[in-house]
């Protein structure tokens, strides 16, 4: 019952010290993986949109408070986004299989950076320029890292199981 | 709390979570809408009671990965600057003749103040980070932050044991810079999300590997720190300046350290700053 409770918030925590921490040993031409959106992708498909959402917000907010203070709130509505959407697609009622959820992985990084680019306010030209250059490839390198951490530690599927 | 639960429940429910969905998207536009003054007090509050003791405790995992590569990396810096030290004590007896000579001002004569980096944004660009050194310690906002290679950034907010420094790549942030060399002044900025760019105008002269110091103008930063040096020139759609990709002397990502120098902005800026 209680690991029912803190899982969640621990698993939180472990994304946010691996994003703060291993990201940083691991980047390759200043390009690394992130670990809070495979956090949100993951729960998302686990829980569905409304815990998908809730955690999208706090992990968002929590990110938002280290940005620029002008930028408050972009994070908070990229990831609320990406968790309700991603939630649609809630384990118990379908059925993905891996190369699904890496898919799924993928296309929510994508929609989750060009909703921040919006939210921030940036220029076509330079929200271009920055999918090309960023979130291109650290999408690439998040769905390898996602892909580990479904198929390794989250392997199974929650169809019909209520938990 | 049956009841309360039950219908948190139901609410939840409708459109598969679409209402939550909402209310949570409405709460997080208020707050990138919200006034400049709002959204300080909401991250102050943040960053002083939950935040900071999570960020100190990674800090801390962080540290101690570094600390034995850390260990042989300063043994071996030890020993050149043990070689350094002489050829700088020498070179300081030539200066104090040529102070004397030139009637040099000694503008760099603020008390020096070390401190921890113990936070970093961990979202999609580090733009700030927390020290652990605050207004206990002295600080004050738009004080000088420098490392061992050069110039960070300054002081943006300041509590009383942790203050906040911008950064460099920080796109609200504009210094005024001069090139080694030819002694032209520039702006430098953060531009396009990835690189540190500098306007300078172009009949300086300024080449490709030219380095780029403060200017000092503005008041904020003394003159002579080392930012960066010229690592790409672009033609500009103005012919009389030269826009130029600038490699600044340090991975931000990578600093531990840092130095504030205690100095306060000239009163010109003060003013400005009003």
């Amino acid at each position: 019952m209680i690991w029912q409770w803190i899982r969640f918030p621990l698993l939180f925590l472990v994304a946010v010290v691996m994003q703060t921490t291993v990201s940083k040993w691991i980047r390759i031409f200043d390009i690394g993986p992130d670990f809070i959106i495979i956090f949100i992708v993951l729960i998302a498909l686990r829980r569905g949109p409304v815990v998908g959402a809730l955690w999208g917000f706090f992990a968002g907010f929590a990110l938002d408070v280290y940005a620029p203070v002008e930028w408050l709130g972009a994070h908070t509505i990229s990831m609320v986004v990406l968790g309700f959407f991603v939630g649609q697609l809630e384990e118990r009622f379908l059925t993905l299989n891996l190369g699904m959820k890496i898919g799924v992985l993928g296309l929510g990084f994508f929609v989750c950076d060009i909703v921040y680019y919006i939210a921030v306010g940036f220029d076509r030209g330079v929200v271009f320029n920055l999918l090309l250059t960023q979130t291109l490839p650290e999408s690439l390198y998040t769905m390898i890292c996602g892909g580990v951490a479904f198929k390794f530690l989250f392997a199974g599927n929650l169809k019909n199981k209520h938990v | 709390m049956f009841r309360i639960t039950r219908l948190l429940k139901t609410i939840a429910s409708i459109g598969h979570g679409l209402a939550v969905f909402v209310f949570l998207l409405l709460l997080a536009v208020f707050i990138r809408q919200a006034d400049l003054m709002i959204k300080n007090s909401i991250v102050t509050s943040a960053l002083s009671t939950i935040f900071f003791p999570a960020q100190y405790i990674i800090a801390s995992i962080d540290d101690y990965y570094g600390k034995s590569s850390e260990n042989e990396k300063l043994k071996r810096e030890n020993a050149e600057l043990r070689v350094e030290l002489y050829r700088a004590k020498e070179g300081l007896k030539e200066l104090s003749r040529l102070h004397e000579l030139v009637r040099f001002e000694d503008t760099w004569d603020y008390p020096i103040v070390t401190a921890r980096v113990v936070g970093r944004n961990p979202g999609r660009f580090l733009t700030t980070f927390v020290i652990n050194r605050g207004k206990h310690h002295g600080l004050k906002e738009e004080m000088p932050v420098f490392s061992m290679r050069g110039l960070v950034g300054k002081i943006s907010k300041v509590e009383w044991k942790h203050a906040t420094v911008q950064l460099l790549v920080d796109p609200n942030l504009k210094l005024s810079v001069m090139e080694k060399r030819t002694r032209a002044v520039g702006i430098l900025e953060f531009v396009n999300g990835r690189n540190l760019s500098a306007m300078i105008p172009t009949n300086a002269g300024v080449k490709m590997g030219d380095t780029l110091i403060t200017s000092g103008l503005g008041g904020i930063y003394p003159k002579g720190i080392e930012v960066g040096v010229v690592n790409v020139i672009h033609k500009s759609d103005l012919e009389v300046m030269r826009n130029m990709e600038v490699l600044p002397f340090q991975e931000f990502s990578l600093l531990e350290e840092v130095f504030v120098m205690q100095k306060e902005p000239d009163w010109i800026v003060r003013e400005m700053l009003k």
